[in-house]
């Protein structure tokens, strides 16, 4: 702030200052070139009066010969100090007679010159003709030195150089009160804008100094403030209600979901027993009576036989994953890799026969619960297997990276894959990308699987071309 | 063509020496002739004649020698081109007083006093300045004397006579010469 202050002060004198000074620098410019000129002029004109006057005096003197009375007419020239030399020169142009008596004559012009004064740089010096009515009876030189002009000189730098200073004092005293003018009501904004900021008080107004721009801006300023204020209050209120209708939501949602859930999980508990009832009095139908019936008879109860198994198959699925929604996790550390390898030895059991290749890489622990992330490998590995029965030779690869704050495991096969236009049906419930005839299941493993990674607050996805294998990533994170 | 240019600068360059050495008897005098004839003429710059002393606007001024002409030929040289207050100048040679009529400087290089005083009578009311080298001539009632003294020209004048005559001498001269009065014997 105190910066601040200083730098649009400082701005302000400044310019003044600088305004001030090239005027007034201007000015005695103007005043100094005019009184040169002048000067000089008056300088020329003086020497040639002079001049004038002794030639008119001494025309006799050059007429009738008479050095003496020549000698006693320029001796007049005392009288005026700058002119330091003069002599006089006869109508053939030679010397007449020189002044001072002690000048020196050598430094005089031998001979008469042209007509007219002219500026050297150390003197003004020149010629003007003697004449007597309408003849010419000889030539003066005068030469003046110039030191009247440089004792102008002095006196006006040193005149110039008082100028400017007293300028700059005085302007630098009126520019420090009259800046007030402008700075004080911009300064008093900025203070008030820098407090509201701090105190967050929108309550808050600026008082207006001035009837100028400033002040304008001040009305500008407190208006918006006004409007600010007006809007934060909407907001703050229009956030509470909406809190409070999430919050609403949230609990309704949440009854919905726990009724959904008790009502999921208790329809497959009841229908266990019914499915089960049909499967085994189907199984019991046809041990006593299987003999008594025809093929036809066989055949069909048969149907009724693989179809309540099926049933059965698919309400432990459903009981599993909606019981998924309502169970704990008590995370420990757990050994990915001898569950990995636990695992399959267990399914591969069944798939003996087949050419199979499991290629398992080292895996990081995770910190996670162990029965669910049994259910995630077995629900992976066993797609693996039954989505690469039909190769003749099958390779699975598990393996696994660190990433930043989470672990990626990643399992691939080289089975038959899945068209990834249908991805977004991948991890539904009873969502299916191949028909029960071609590969068998319920559609609800890899559900649980999301369902469990999601529970970990990890994730699940896959990348797959038809016909080149699938691979199935999930993510859980380090602790 | 360049050898014959050669001999004539030879030539000449004698003459000049012959020439020289010729003149060489002759030169104060007429050194003091030749200022004396420069005088003469600078008085028409610095004396002031009456209109009536010219005839007509056209009229010339003339400088009238009295007496042995003893200027040669400086005083033609000096007032060649020159004029009085516009009259053109010119030179007269008078054997007697009586035929001078229109004149306006009169040189009298005559000596006896008697033959002076006669002459200045009869020159009386016809505005003529009556310039003369002879001893005492100012004091006859002539106006204008030049003398050497010092080696130098000097100038004396008899303003009472001047003023007679209506003829006015600028101060500027009257300040260089010594002012002096006719006798009254």
């Amino acid at each position: 702030m105190a910066n601040k202050n200083i730098s649009i002060r400082n701005k302000l004198m400044r310019i003044i200052m600088l305004v001030c000074g090239i005027v007034v620098l201007i000015t005695c410019a103007v005043f100094f070139l005019y009184d040169f000129y002048s000067f000089r002029e008056s300088t020329l004109q003086n020497i040639s009066t002079y001049g004038q006057i002794i030639s008119n005096n001494s025309t006799a003197a050059i007429a009738f010969e008479s050095k003496e009375d020549a000698k006693e007419i320029l001796s007049a020239l005392k009288a005026e100090p700058h002119i330091v030399a003069a002599s006089i020169y006869d109508a053939n142009g030679q010397l007449f007679c020189a002044y001072p008596a002690d000048y020196d004559i050598n430094q005089l012009p031998k001979t008469a010159g042209a007509i007219g004064y002219h500026f050297t740089r150390t003197a003004l010096e020149g010629f003007q003709p003697i004449v007597q009515g309408s003849k010419q009876l000889g030539i003066l030189y005068l030469k003046s030195d110039l030191n009247a002009l440089y004792g102008r000189f002095k006196l006006y730098t040193i005149i110039v150089v008082l100028i400017l200073g007293l300028s700059f004092v005085i302007t630098f005293l009126l520019s420090k009160f009259l800046q007030r003018g402008i700075s004080a009501p911009i300064l008093a904004l900025a203070e008030t804008a820098k407090a509201i900021s701090e105190q967050k008080d929108y309550s808050v107004r600026a008082i207006k100094l001035s009837d100028d721009e400033v002040g304008s801006l001040t009305d500008a300023f407190n208006q918006m403030l006004t409007e600010i204020h007006e809007q934060t209050e909407m907001l703050n209120e229009f956030n509470q209600t909406l809190e409070q209708r999430v919050k609403n939501r949230t609990t309704e949602l949440e009854v919905a979901n726990k009724e959904l859930e008790s009502f999921s999980y208790s329809v497959s508990h009841d229908l266990r027993a019914p499915a089960r009832a049909i499967h085994s009095y189907a199984n019991v139908f046809l041990e006593d009576y299987g003999d008594k019936i025809d093929e036809e008879g066989k055949r069909l109860i048969n149907i009724v036989l693989k179809n309540g198994q099926k049933m059965g198959f698919l309400i432990d699925d459903l009981l599993s994953f909606s019981r998924l929604g309502r169970i704990e996790l008590t995370k420990t550390k757990l050994s990915m890799y001898d569950i990995v390898s636990g695992v399959w030895n267990e399914l591969y059991k069944t798939e003996e026969n087949r050419n199979v290749t499991l290629v398992l890489k080292e895996l990081p622990d995770a910190y996670a619960e162990k029965t669910t992330m049994q259910q995630v490998w077995v629900n992976l590995i066993s797609n693996a297997l039954k989505y690469t029965k039909n190769n003749p030779e099958t390779v699975i690869e598990i393996s696994a990276e660190e990433k930043n704050t989470e672990i990626i495991y990643c399992i691939k096969d080289n089975g038959s894959g899945f068209d990834m236009r249908y991805y977004n049906k991948l991890f539904g419930v009873f969502q299916r990308l191949h028909s029960q005839e071609e590969f068998e299941g319920t559609g609800v493993g890899l559900a649980i699987v999301q369902r469990v990674l999601e529970k970990h607050g990890g994730k699940i996805w896959a990348d797959s071309k038809v016909n080149e294998g699938a691979t199935f990533y999930f993510s859980l994170p380090i602790n | 063509m360049p050898f014959l240019k050669k001999i004539t600068y030879i030539r000449f360059s004698f003459l000049l020496v012959f020439c020289n050495v010729f003149f060489v008897s002759g030169q104060i005098a007429t050194r003091e002739y030749q200022v004396k004839a420069a005088f003469v003429f600078n008085f028409t710059q610095f004396v002031e004649w009456p209109t009536q002393s010219f005839a007509n606007p056209e009229t010339r001024a003339v400088i009238g020698i009295l007496g042995k002409d003893p200027f040669g030929t400086y005083l033609d040289e000096t007032i060649t081109g020159e004029s009085l207050n516009k009259h053109s100048l010119t030179i007269q040679h008078f054997k007697d007083a009586d035929e001078i009529t229109n004149c306006q400087i009169l040189f009298i290089n005559l000596s006896d006093k008697n033959e002076l005083k006669a002459i200045l009578e009869k020159l009386k009311g016809k505005n003529i300045l009556t310039v003369s080298d002879a001893n005492g001539f100012t004091k006859l009632g002539g106006m204008v004397r030049l003398y050497i003294k010092d080696d130098k020209i000097n100038i004396q004048i008899n303003l009472d006579a001047v003023k007679e005559e209506n003829l006015v001498i600028s101060s500027k001269l009257l300040k260089l010469a010594e002012i002096v009065k006719t006798d009254k014997k």
